[in-house]
Order: C-alpha cells, then sequence, then structure tokens
C-alpha cells in the first residue's frame, strides 16, 4: 500500500501525495535498466467504456487495432474512448498519464535490454482512480504488445485501460 | 492260445488237424452234442450255398463303380500331408506380414478419421510481450489478477473490488 512518508514525499500534479521512496523500491525482475529510452518512444494510455449494444458503433480510429481482441477478451461489443493521453517516455522520473478526469497513471519507464524484450520497456505504474489508488504494477511493454487494464463496471459495461507503447 | 469258440468254429469247418484236432476232440467228449452241432452248421451251409439269394448283377463294372464312389463319398478325407517344416515357417511369415498390413493401414484410417487436424501453418514468433511482473492492490478490497490469453496474445490486469463508476461522469468522445 503506498503512504506518504514524510521528508521524502513529493507532491504529484494533481495533488496527490506519493512517497517517491516507496515506488523505486518495489522488487524490480532481472531486466538490466540503464539503456536510455529511444527519444521517438511515449507510451500511451486510453480509456475505454466497454458496452454490449444492439447496433454497436464503430470504435473510433485510437481503438481499432484493439477491438477485436478487446471483443474476444472482454466479451463486449461497443468500445468507445472516454479519454487518451499519451507522453514521451524519458529517463527523467516520473511521468502522468491523464487520459479522464477520473483516472490517472503514474508512470516510471525504464528501457528494457534483455534481447527478448524488443526494444521494450519495464514500466512501474500506479493507477488513481478520483485521487484513490488502487494499484501499482510492474509491467513489462513493446511498441505492438498493448497492456489491458480490467477497470470497475461503469453503467452498463466497464472501464478499460489501454496502455501501449508507440514508436 | 484260440478259445472254445474258435477251435469249435475250426473244427466245423474242418480246418483242426494234427495235435490240434486230437486236443481239442479231447475237450468234445465233455459235450456229446457237439457232433449234432457241426452236423447241422455243414448242413445249414450247403443249404445256403445251394439257394443263394443274391441277383445275378447284369453289369458288374457299373455297380463297383457306384458302390466305389459311395465309399468314397462316406470317407472322411485324408489328413494333408505334412508340409515341410520351412514352407510352414514362410507360411506364418506371410501371415504375419499380411496382418501387420491390415493394422497398420487401419491404424492409419483410424488416425485421420478420429483425430481433427489442422492445416500445417508455419511456426511464427510471437511479436507480443507485455508482461505483468507484478502488483500490489492498494485496498484489501481490491484484487488483481493477471491474465494471459495466448490464442490473442493479450495480457489483461484484471480488477475487482473497484467502485461502480455512473456512466455520466464519462465524457464519451
Amino acid at each position: 500500500m503506498l503512504r506518504a512518508a514524510p521528508g521524502d514525499a513529493q507532491p504529484t500534479p494533481q495533488g496527490i501525495t506519493v512517497s517517491q521512496e516507496k515506488i523505486t523500491s518495489i522488487p524490480l525482475s532481472r531486466e538490466r535498466p540503464g539503456a536510455s529510452p529511444r527519444p521517438e518512444d511515449k507510451v500511451w494510455s486510453g480509456l475505454v467504456y466497454a458496452t454490449n449494444a444492439a447496433a454497436p458503433k464503430e470504435p473510433p480510429p485510437e481503438l481499432r487495432e484493439f477491438a477485436s481482441r478487446l471483443k474476444r477478451v472482454f466479451g463486449y461489443n461497443q468500445f468507445e474512448l472516454a479519454g487518451s493521453a499519451a507522453k514521451p517516455i524519458d529517463d527523467d522520473g516520473e511521468s502522468w498519464l491523464v487520459p479522464s478526469k477520473s483516472f490517472r497513471l503514474g508512470v516510471r519507464a525504464r528501457h528494457a535490454t534483455s534481447k527478448e524484450a524488443r526494444g521494450g520497456y519495464l514500466l512501474d505504474l500506479q493507477l488513481f482512480q478520483d485521487q484513490r489508488p488502487i494499484v501499482a504494477t510492474e509491467a513489462k511493454l513493446a511498441p505492438g504488445s498493448p497492456l489491458f487494464i480490467r477497470g470497475p463496471a461503469c453503467g452498463k459495461g466497464h472501464l478499460i485501460i489501454v496502455l501501449q507503447v508507440q514508436r | 492260445m484260440k478259445t472254445f469258440e474258435e477251435c469249435f468254429t475250426a473244427w466245423v469247418d474242418g480246418q483242426l488237424s494234427g495235435e490240434a484236432l486230437a486236443a481239442f476232440e479231447k475237450e468234445l467228449a465233455a459235450h456229446p452234442e457237439a457232433a449234432a452241432d457241426r452236423d447241422a452248421a455243414r448242413q445249414l451251409g450247403k443249404l445256403l450255398r445251394a439257394h443263394s439269394t443274391a441277383p445275378a448283377l447284369s453289369n458288374a463294372d457299373f455297380f463297383s463303380l457306384q458302390l466305389q464312389r459311395r465309399i468314397d463319398a462316406e470317407t472322411p478325407p485324408r489328413r494333408q500331408p505334412v508340409k515341410p517344416e520351412r514352407e510352414a515357417v514362410v507360411s506364418i511369415f506371410s501371415r504375419l506380414a499380411w496382418a501387420g498390413v491390415f493394422f497398420l493401414v487401419l491404424a492409419g484410417a483410424s488416425f485421420f478419421l478420429t483425430i481433427p487436424h489442422r492445416p500445417a501453418q508455419p511456426l511464427a514468433p510471437s511479436n507480443y510481450f507485455a508482461q505483468v511482473v507484478e502488483s500490489w492492490p492498494s485496498d484489501p478490497g481490491i484484487s488483481a489478477t493477471t491474465v494471459y490469453n495466448p490464442e490473442d496474445n493479450v495480457t489483461v490486469l484484471w480488477l475487482d473490488g473497484l467502485d461502480y463508476m455512473p456512466s455520466e461522469q464519462l465524457a464519451l468522445k
């Protein structure tokens, strides 16, 4: 559980206090960080509202590459984009993705150097919903390999967060 | 040694002679009716030979042929002569070979008929890489499960226990 630590706590742009020490102390995988991120790489996040509709609408262009997989995995037939955000990946520290006013993602990325990583990244993610921390995650992402996060129930469907490295 | 009955039959037919005849006639002393029995038997023989009831055969060869055919039909077939050992071994191996071919064809047919087959596809290395190394839910009421679907190459961080959100809060595009 993330807690503010006196002395080294840093306020986020949204006014959420998160312990920097706690974030960096998350045990990491055996990847060797250290290589610099490619300057053209960025991490993209989209908040998707998934529902079942009698006459489903076409997914927006940003979601077309994910639509078939989203349909098979989550069982919904209509996907609408409720917000998206993208930030260049740099090694300056934490970036914040705010795809909607209700959800925000804290991202710290490091370039993975292992052969199987295919130029991907190790991401330390923190997901917040309405300023409430939900989950901290360490994940590996690479271009063309999105990660889906199944969020809360919303309306007659679910919210899904799509996270992808774009090059 | 002949029994009394055999000796008596030979004596009636006049086939005993010498010491055998003398010894048997001594034995017959205890059977005074034996001479009468011998005379009756000889008389009956003469009568049978003189008044035979067998018909005269007009075509003896044809009768013999028919008789031989009937005998052949009623006689059980002779056993096959035993084959030489080498021929028997060859026969066994030939049968085993045919049995092997039969079961091979049967197994092949069963394989193709009962096991579904997919068209051969070249194995392409997956380019999918997303992976959740670890997750730490910030609330005991929240659970985070990583689900990987290899068919769709999708990794999902599946969160449960989150608060419901009204759809009116969304600004859909």
